[in-house]
């Protein structure tokens, strides 16, 4: 793990405790204008677990990681990405 | 404390470290399950905009470890005791109003209500004898009847 503290631990915490294959979870940010782009990158067969029934997990996710985007007055866009992280 | 309710308090700790939330993870075993509170003044960042981010934890934590806990047991989330405030606050006006009904006569029911708020009403005026509860509603907004034990 990289960073121990902001949106992109937060997000990574949350995707790791979801999921069943934690080690292939990746976090990327970066910043586009006044906002904070999250992407979330999971195993294949993880994808279910982080966007859960009607979308329920996703929006809790994207909740959260803009709970940690407040603390450093960052507006945050969460983004899962159902393909392998490269890079 | 049990592996289950361990899991779930080191999962907080870290979730906390990566806020960058300075928060104490207490725990108190119940029956129920486990009760989880975070403590601490920056805790307050999980109550605002009416508890949003609390709901969210509540549900990623429901996700990821809720099927570690024995079937009869759920985990429950809270920061500085908010939800447990508003629940004793549900608790009181489900009991004001079943006392309105055995005054009146007339039945009273409650604003729209999740599942586990409606609980918390059908489990606190049962406790009161001569009233009964009922949850009415469709699939979108359900809420609770209260009325005259027949």
């Amino acid at each position: 793990m990289s960073e121990t503290r902001g949106v992109r631990a937060v997000v990574e915490v949350l995707a790791r405790a979801l999921t069943d294959q934690p080690d292939h979870v990746r976090v990327t940010e970066s910043q586009y204008k006044a906002t904070t782009l999250v992407e979330l990158y999971v195993a294949p067969g993880d994808l279910g677990k982080v966007i859960g029934k009607q979308g329920r997990t996703a929006a809790a996710l994207r909740t959260l990681a803009s709970t940690a985007g407040e603390r450093d007055g960052k507006t945050v866009m969460l983004e899962i990405r159902d393909m392998p992280y490269k890079g | 404390m049990p592996d289950a309710a361990q899991s779930i308090v080191d999962f907080l700790t870290r979730l906390t470290a990566a806020l960058g939330v300075n928060a104490t993870v207490n725990v108190e075993e119940t029956a129920a399950g486990p009760r989880i509170n975070l403590a601490g003044e920056e805790a307050e960042i999980l109550v605002r905009h009416r508890g949003e981010p609390l709901k969210a934890l509540q549900h990623v934590v429901d996700m990821a470890y809720g099927r570690t806990l024995p079937d009869d047991q759920r985990v429950f989330v809270d920061a500085l005791e908010y939800r447990k405030g508003k629940d004793a606050e549900l608790r009181q006006m489900a009991k004001l109003l079943a006392e309105k009904v055995k005054q009146t006569g007339l039945d009273q029911q409650l604003g729209p209500l999740n599942p586990y708020e409606r609980r918390i009403v059908h489990l606190a005026v049962a406790e009161l004898p001569g009233v009964t509860t009922e949850s009415v509603g469709d699939a979108f907004s359900k809420t609770v009847l209260i009325s005259l034990r027949k």
